[in-house]
């Protein structure tokens, strides 16, 4: 951690605990892992991540370009990333919904990358200073035709950091772009956190080690390894359907074992990739489940349930797709209500309904209103549903 | 010779897919003789293009070659070029691809003047699609969608770029295969953004169209449209009106290269903040720094 004289960087001088804004340390996340390509272009509110990369980037040897648009933007990071390096860039709605042809073609050319979407509300123009999560099925099936995705979302400034640490680890060990969801709440507000304490945080899911400067991380045994422009060889790539040698192929039987291939690459490794906290796991008739800011609201419930005497349990998702199956049915299987606050019409809802109707009633809350739930109309959408089973 | 530029192709992906008599096959072989002449190492040299009939020439060179998705080669190529600079990165594009989609990463490379050497395939024509308007057609020409004839004017191309801000600018079609082998191996060899328009005949979905009826017709007629830029200074303007202005439009070799521009940059930025940790180190911080 030598070197630390930029701007960004000063924030971090006492290591021990820092005040930073979301978007800020989504971009300190990525130098930590080892980012050292950058190309975006300015929306609302994201622009902060590609400002500190702009600063960065130069300093340390590495490349930030500001390009002509969000597709270029996109573009350009799959061209650098075809040569080996870890390659970002960060946008909002209209330009993530201007980047996903690309997406599709990053995912069907095995180009590891990461997307930061700091999420406002839409659709269109809609309200760029106000948080949404109207995303989360874009991020999922944005781009045409069936493919893997691999999205996370970040609930606080914290996470900003880690999971963009995360989402460079699994882009590489998968070999697939890696989309990270924040929203405008998350990106722009300041809170302190600690890089080394983040850095020891463990998720209930697993070991992921977030500890900066890991090591770079082997391939998943299904991903096929890379051919990489300039290292002792000179790759054919392309978007069309293709067979190991890279070269274009219309058979049948290779075009199936082909996108099946692609796909399971990431559904077979679900448990490595769902992240996920839960907390009063098995005491409640009532289980939350919350992602990104609504997390935050979630999580102060939590707390307010027990001193209100209300049986809640909290499940807290950093990993939206591939879709956390097990920990959803196991919370299914034994509460009477899944209730999903979520900042749009019920998304995600839709996706745990799936999963867990057989078991348990799955209740939406939606709001599209640019503003958070509170934990008090939680609370009282909690009181209501067990009051009500009470009653029957 | 042409045996030796099938070093540079897969041979086992041909026969390729381009039509009998069209003329990306002769603007691709020139392309490789450079290749060869200039003695470019075959893992640092890579080909970037989009979609559309030019841009599968990337299927057969062997080279690094990255078919990209359509309008967004330049885009591409500009990551690959500014992640590693010490490689020769080559666009092969189209009219539509390049023109159309591309446009706007076209005039954006251009401006930024980055090393990269972009062959614009121009037959006015969208080929694979079938034979739709493109945004050099001429007004009259017929398309499959243009049945009574464009009424749009066209793009000069070598003029946009030069607008642009392209550092070199040149023109030949597939009847002059020395002139545009020769227009490659500069646009290669210069330092900067290399705009290279590549005339070519497309005879199935262009020529049938507009009474060119075979692939000889089409290349004389490119050889008779074509005048040099020292012949086209002495014409009018009514009679330049379909010619085709060939050779070096356009060169620059002072406007400042932007990878290389970026890296002084960054340079001189990483000298300047050594010397801010030295003062800060001797002044052990001062107060204005700490907040």
């Amino acid at each position: 951690m030598e070197q630390w004289h930029s701007h960004l960087l000063r924030e971090r001088v006492d290591q021990s605990s820092l005040l930073i804004q979301g978007n800020r340390a989504c971009a300190l996340g990525a130098l930590d892992a080892g980012v050292t390509f950058f190309a975006g272009y300015p929306i609302t509110p994201s622009s902060e991540i590609m400002e500190a990369m702009a600063e960065e980037l130069p300093r340390i040897g590495g490349v930030f370009v500001q390009m002509e648009d969000e597709i270029a933007s996109i573009c350009a990071c799959i061209g650098a990333s075809l040569t080996g390096k870890l390659a970002m860039t960060a946008t909002s709605g209209p330009g993530f919904s201007l980047m996903q042809e690309a997406l599709g073609y990053a995912i069907i050319i095995e180009a590891p990358l990461v997307v930061v979407n700091v999420m406002r509300v839409g659709p269109s123009t809609g309200r760029p200073t106000a948080p949404s999560q109207g995303d989360v099925m874009q991020a999922r099936w944005g781009t045409h035709g069936d493919h893997p995705a691999i999205v996370l979302a970040a609930s606080n400034v914290a996470d900003m950091y880690r999971l963009t640490m995360a989402a460079v680890r699994f882009a590489q060990r998968f070999r697939t772009p890696v989309t990270v969801l924040a929203d405008q709440l998350v990106g722009q507000m300041r809170e302190s956190f600690s890089p080394e304490l983040v850095g020891r945080y463990r998720l209930t899911s697993g070991d992921f080690d977030f500890t900066p400067g890991y090591i770079r991380p082997e391939l998943a045994p299904e991903v096929r390894p890379p051919h990489i422009l300039g290292l002792d060889e000179h790759p054919h790539v392309t978007g069309l359907f293709h067979d190991e040698t890279g070269f274009p192929t219309n058979d049948p039987d290779e075009s199936n074992e082909f996108l099946r291939e692609l796909y399971n690459k990431v559904a077979h490794h679900r448990e490595e990739l769902c992240l996920y906290d839960i907390k009063n796991e098995g005491k409640g008739r009532v289980c939350i489940v919350a992602y990104g800011s609504c997390a935050r609201t979630a999580r102060a419930v939590w707390r307010l349930a027990e001193y209100e005497g209300l049986p809640v349990e909290v499940l807290h998702l950093y990993t939206l797709f591939p879709l956390p199956v097990e920990i959803i049915q196991q919370v299914a299987r034994r509460v009477e209500f899944i209730l999903i606050p979520e900042l749009n019409l019920g998304q995600y809802a839709h996706e745990v309904r799936k999963m867990a109707e057989q078991w348990t009633t799955v209740i939406g809350m939606g709001k599209i209103d640019g503003t958070l739930f509170t934990p008090r109309e939680l609370l009282d959408r909690i009181a209501e549903l067990t009051g009500k089973y009470e009653s029957v | 010779m042409a045996l030796e530029i099938e070093r540079f192709l897969h041979t086992e992906r041909l026969p390729h897919i381009w039509c009998p008599g069209c003329g990306l096959g002769i603007i691709t072989a020139a392309f490789l003789r450079v290749v060869i002449d200039l003695g470019l190492e075959r893992d640092k040299t890579v080909v970037v293009s989009g979609i559309g009939c030019s841009s599968r020439a990337a299927n057969y060179l062997d080279l690094g070659t990255v078919h990209s998705i359509h309008g967004r080669a330049l885009a591409v190529a500009t990551g690959v070029k500014m992640a590693r600079p010490d490689f020769t990165v080559i666009v092969f594009t189209g009219d539509g691809d390049g023109a159309a989609i591309g446009g706007n990463h076209l005039i954006h490379a251009c401006r930024r003047n980055i090393d990269l050497t972009c062959i614009l395939f121009n037959n006015s024509t969208y080929g694979m699609t079938g034979g739709q308007t493109s945004p050099t057609m001429a007004v009259g020409d017929r398309s499959t969608t243009a049945r009574y004839g464009q009424v749009e004017p066209p793009f000069d191309l070598c003029r946009l770029a030069e607008a642009a801000g392209a550092s070199f600018v040149a023109r030949g079609t597939a009847a002059q295969a020395r002139l545009i082998e020769r227009l490659i191996k500069e646009g290669i060899q210069h330092q900067g953004f290399s705009f290279i328009e590549a005339v070519v005949p497309c005879p199935t979905e262009y020529g049938r169209r507009n009474a060119l009826k075979s692939p000889l017709e089409m290349l004389d007629n490119e050889r008779t449209r074509s005048v040099t830029q020292a012949q086209a200074v002495k014409l009018t303007q009514e009679e330049l009106a379909g010619k085709i202005v060939t050779g070096v439009l356009h060169l620059d070799e002072d406007a400042p290269e932007f990878q290389q521009a970026y890296a002084a940059s960054a340079r001189a930025q990483a000298e300047r903040a050594g010397a801010r940790v030295q003062i800060d180190m001797t002044q052990k911080l001062p107060v204005g720094e700490q907040k």
